[in-house]
This record gives structure tokens, sequence and C-alpha cells, in this order.
């Protein structure tokens, strides 16, 4: 770590302290992959029990088409706006201050929402295995989840690369348990324990009807959740134009592959109703998976697997969660203070302090699915974004006036497709969740106005505009 | 286009626009589960004197619910007939719409007041 | 009280050693360096310096 501290120094050439930029493409890599596998582990199954296990895996597919829209479309806009903050911002730059603001906070909620989820998962865990080994009586899960979220912030405290680095090492073996418990219970190598015949006949087949294949895409979405925030790391990636777009689409090809497969093992083992309910049921299916299968060296890998996917989400979701609140301080969207630098580590310190707390807020005071709906809608939000960002990406700056390091194709169709496929993801939210849709949009109506009639005020006009490009056409 | 100067803010302005922040947020997720509106209700349809075949089990499903440690129909019983609710009215669907799309159209246009702004004091008047 | 006790209260005890490993850094940090210095990171200034590289050495890496 020490050697991350000072290893190239920026600040060389002037008095200004920023970021450093120390991580190669597999980072990114890890970032994206290590934020969202955990998905594969928890969440994922509650789009069963919204519509039963063949909407699970068409949700699946059909969100992995909406990620890869918003896969190719951020690799552009962000191969050219190279920022911390990401999303954010490319608002900025793209459409406006205000948007940019929500645009922000979508991210911060998402990640920290997220986070919580992560530390919920956790504890569970935890108590889990202590009632595996005969433990009595439960066990408190809070001292765990407590302990998650203080450690992970005191590694990303304590730099980026180290902080990464790690999320690479337990991603991959996250993501090698996938692929052994499939190969272990698939028909190809191990006994062939599939039953998806018999599990997914009669009113196991489809038990909502064509409307719960709509209902399920809601946390359909939770497959891919967080992909998009390998931008944030774009002010500390040592060459960002082909790093970010190489790390994001090789993301979302894994998480493709990653989440095809686990719902093939969990469907052929589950009776939907017990895979759908991620509360009382199927925590962590995989990991339940795992226990069906009987083999006690399963039961431990993916144990281990369940545990190393949340630590990386969780890990990811600070270091994104933090970048895109330093990013607002320093533009004075939100109080100077967050827009600090930490000298010896070069980490975005008091954003990441302050994100503790609110963190530990939601991990500790409410349940899993609603904080996986709050951090859904947050990302949800987000997406409706990227195809309004693209389109006038493309319009005030065309193909010929600046230089992008990836250039998507078929422009408009990714853009259009990704609405399309948010509408239909705001009306499955709608269905069963309609309360938190509209107490979450109240929410960010709220902060518009406070943000556009009064912290506006503190921010420099000009100033925002950081990117060295062209007048915008049509301004 | 004369530049704006913003004004600085007081260590106190800062803390309480951060809480103003943070009290909103918090609301916007605790509020819905205090009032008790959060949806997600999946509510069990009671079956009297439940049975595997009863609930719509067949001998695949049984077996894997008995290595899930459910024993028998009865344990298995609520959450094998909880389902969710999606009957709706087309009034809050609208309703729904109206409020997404509101709100972007909201922010889209006070921001591209905003950025207008910004472009100008940047590249100059046209 | 057997081993999965002792586990709960080692993490406790853990996190506040997390917790305040942070916040001493934090206190120590603030007190040492001025304000100005601490918020000097400017957006777009480590991207001019990238321009500028690519200009020199053609490829946009450093």
């Amino acid at each position: 770590m020490a050697q991350s501290d000072t290893d190239v120094d920026h600040t060389a050439h002037g008095q200004s302290m920023g970021l450093l930029r120390v991580l190669g493409p597999a980072h990114v890599w890890a970032l994206g992959v290590g934020i969202v596998l955990v998905g594969e582990y928890m969440g994922w199954n509650f789009a069963v029990g919204k519509g039963g296990a063949y909407a699970a895996l068409i949700a699946c597919w059909f969100a992995g088409i909406l990620y890869s829209c918003v896969a190719m479309i951020d690799s552009e806009v962000t191969s050219t706006v190279a920022a911390a903050g990401g999303q954010y911002t490319q608002a900025k730059h793209i459409i406006g201050p205000l948007m940019a603001f929500n645009v922000g906070l979508y991210l911060v909620f998402a990640y920290t929402m997220l986070e919580a989820g992560n530390a919920i998962t956790l504890g569970f865990l935890v108590d889990t295995v202590a009632g595996m080994t005969g433990h009595e009586g439960g066990l408190d899960q809070r001292p765990f989840i407590v302990l998650a979220i203080m450690f992970l912030a005191w590694l990303n405290y304590r730099g980026v690369l180290a902080t990464l680095t790690f999320n690479l090492v337990i991603t991959a073996i996250a993501f090698c348990a996938i692929i052994t418990i499939f190969l272990a219970t698939s028909p190809l190598l191990g006994a062939g324990e599939m039953l998806h015949k018999d599990l997914m006949s009669g009113q196991a087949s489809l038990p909502y009807g064509w409307l719960g294949i709509l209902a399920a895409m809601h946390f359909g979405l939770w497959y891919y959740l967080g992909i998009e925030g390998t931008t944030q790391a774009a002010e500390e990636v040592r060459s960002p134009a082909r790093s970010l777009p190489f790390g994001t689409l090789a993301g979302i090809m894994t998480l493709l592959i990653a989440a095809t497969l686990t719902w093939y093992i969990c469907s052929g083992l589950m009776p939907w109703e017990y895979l759908g309910d991620g509360v009382n049921g199927a925590v962590a299916p995989l990991f339940s998976a795992a226990q069906i299968s009987g083999s006690s060296a399963l039961v431990w890998l993916l144990g281990i697997g369940t545990l190393f996917a949340t630590l990386a989400s969780a890990n990811g979701c600070i270091n994104d969660a933090s970048r895109a609140w330093f990013s607002m301080g320093r533009d004075h969207y939100l109080p100077a203070w967050f827009g600090a630098v930490h000298p010896v580590y070069r980490t975005p310190y008091r954003a990441i302090i302050f994100l503790v707390p609110i963190a530990l807020i939601f991990a500790l005071g409410a349940p899993l699915d609603q904080v996986i709906t709050f951090s859904i809608l947050s990302g949800l939000l987000g997406y409706t974004f990227m195809p309004i960002n693209m389109i006038m990406f493309r319009k005030k700056w065309p193909l010929d006036t600046i230089k992008r390091g990836y250039e998507h194709p078929l422009h408009p169709l990714p853009a259009i497709s990704l609405m399309a496929l948010c509408s239909v993801t705001y009306f499955a939210v709608f269905l069963g969740y309609g309360t938190q849709l509209i107490a979450m949009i109240g929410f960010y109506i709220v902060v518009s106005l406070w943000f556009h009639f009064w912290r506006y005020r503190f921010v420099k006009r000009a100033d925002q505009f950081t990117m060295p490009w062209p007048r915008p056409r049509g301004y | 286009m004369a530049r704006y100067i913003p004004p600085v803010q007081s260590k106190l302005g800062q803390i309480i626009d951060v809480i103003v922040l943070v009290v909103l947020s918090v609301g916007a997720l605790f509020l819905p589960l205090w009032l008790g509106l959060a949806g997600s209700a999946k509510l069990p349809v009671p079956v009297e004197n439940p049975t595997w075949e009863s609930l719509g089990q067949n001998p695949v499903m049984v077996q894997q619910w008995n290595k899930l440690g459910f024993p028998d129909a009865a344990s298995a019983h609520d959450m094998i007939t909880a389902r969710y609710d999606y009957s709706f009215s087309w009034v809050s669907l609208a309703v729904m719409v109206i409020v997404i799309v509101g709100y972007f159209v909201m922010m889209i246009r006070f921001s591209d007041i905003e950025y207008r702004e910004v472009i100008a004091e940047k590249f100059g008047e046209k | 009280m057997d081993t999965w006790n002792y586990i709960e209260y080692g993490a406790w005890a853990l996190s506040a050693l997390f917790g305040l490993l942070i916040v001493i850094d934090w206190i120590k940090i603030d007190t040492t360096y001025t304000e100005e210095m601490l918020t000097s990171s400017r957006e777009g200034v480590l991207e001019a310096m990238t321009e500028k590289h690519k200009l020199e050495g053609g490829d946009g890496t450093i």
C-alpha cells in the first residue's frame, strides 16, 4: 500500500491535490463486476417471487439487453468525459446542473442502499453459519453488519489501489464459485441433479401469467445493477479512454454468463415459491442450492463466495458513492467541505466518512427488499437519464466535433431500446411497490426545487464546464 | 456577460444544508414504512387442511421441499400460497405516469435554464 | 456463552477499532493541513494533462 501512496505524484506539477491515476483495466472490471456479482448471490430471486421461474429468466435476458445498452452508451460518453463522478459529470456537461445534481444523488442513493443490502446479507450469512455449527438461540447480526461497513470504509479511506486490488481477488473467487457449482450440479460433469422439468410444470410455470413477466423486470435489474459504476473510476484509471470501455464491456459479458448460470442452478433445485421468497425462504439462493446438493465442500465454497460477493459489492459501493459525493462537493453542489482529498492516501476521505453513518442507518433499520427497491429505483432513474443524455450528446457534439475513445454502433437504437425497457421497468415496480416509487420521486422533486431555488447560488457558473470541448451546437 | 460570483457559505449554513438533505432522504425511505404504506405485501391465501396435492405440488417438488427442511405441507403452506396482488386502478397508473414524466420535464427545463447560463459565461455571448 | 458470543464481542471491538483509526487520522489531517490545500482538487486538471501527454506521446497514456 505504501508504494501506491507515493507512486505517481501528479501534484509535482502544481499545488493542486487530486486523486491518483493508478488503476488498470482489470481494476475497472473488478469494480464493475464486484459491485454487481452479489446480485447473483442474493436479491435476483425476488424476480422469481414476482412472476415465477420462467418470468425470472425472461427478465434476466431483457435486463441483459437493457444493461448492454447502458454499457455501450456509458462507454462512449465516459471515454470522452473522464472524471470522478461518472454520470454526474456527464450530466453536468451535457444536460445541465439540476440534472447533474439529481444524477449525483441517484448514484449516491443506489450505491449506499446497495451497500446496506450487502451488509444485511452478510449478517444473515454469519447467522446461518453460526446455526450450522451448532450455535443455539440465534446470533446478534448487528456487530457483523457494522464491522463489514467499518472495515471497508477504512480500506477505502486508505487508498484506491489496495481497495480495488482486494476487490479483484475476491470477485474472481466469487465468480469461480458460481462456475464450480454449475459444473458440479449440471449433467455436463456432475451428477445431473437438475429438476427443471418437474419444478416448473403445472401451476409453477407462469403463476401470475404474462403480467408476472412484466412484474419480474423489477428485480431483473438486480442481476446487473451497478455495472455503470465503472465510470466513477475515471479519474483514477491510467488511460481512461481505453480502460473504461474495455473493463465495462468485459464486465457486462461476465455478468450475462453468471446471471444465466445462476438462474439455471437455482431454478433447477428449488420450488419457485421457496426460491422467490428472499426474506423467509432463499435469502442467499446459491448458498441454499449448495445446501440442497448435500456436498459440504460446495456449501463451504458457496458460503465463502456469498461472503466475498457481499464484501466486494459493498466495497465497490463505498468507492463509487464517495466519488460521486466528493465530485458534488468539489463543484459546491454540496457543501465544499466534502470536496477534500486526503493528502497522503489521495482519497475523498470526508465523503467516505460521511456516508458511513448513512449506510448504517439503512443497514440496521430497514428490511432487505425495501432497501433493494430503493437502490433499484435510484438506478432506474439513472438509466432513464442515459438515453436522454446520449441523444443530447450526439446532437450537441456530433461525431466529427470531438474525438471519442469509443463510439457505440447503431445510434440511436440503443438509446431508444433503453428508454423502452426503462418504461417497462417502471410499470414492473408499480406492480407491488407503487408507494415506494411515488415516495422516491416525491423526494427527488423536493430536492430538485431545493437545489434550483436555494443551493445553486453557491455554484460557480462557467467553472463547472471543465472539458476541453468546443461550444455545443444550438447554444 | 458578467461573471457570476457566488456568495461564500458559512460553516453553519453548510451544516444545515447537509442536515436538510439527510432528513429528506431518510424520510423518503422510512415514511412509507412508518405509515404502513410499503407495498410488497405478499399475503398467504389460506387453504384448509393443506396436503401437498391440494397445494399443487408434484412428488419432485415435495422431495425438494423436504430437503429444504419442510417435512409436511402445513409447514410450507404460508410460503406456497403467498401471492402478490397485481390488481391496480388505471387512475393510479395515470398518476404515476404523470408524476414521472412531470418530474423529468421539470428537471430538464430547469437544467436548460441553468445550462444556458453556464455556456454563455464559458464561451461568451453569441 | 459459546465461541460465537465471543466472536460477537470481537466484531464489536474490531468495528470500534476501525472507526477509531479513521477518526484519529481524520482529526490529524484536518489539523495539520490548511482547508485550501485539502480542497484544492479541481475537475479536469488531470484531463488537461492527459491531453498534453497525448500531444507529446501520441497514445494518451501517462
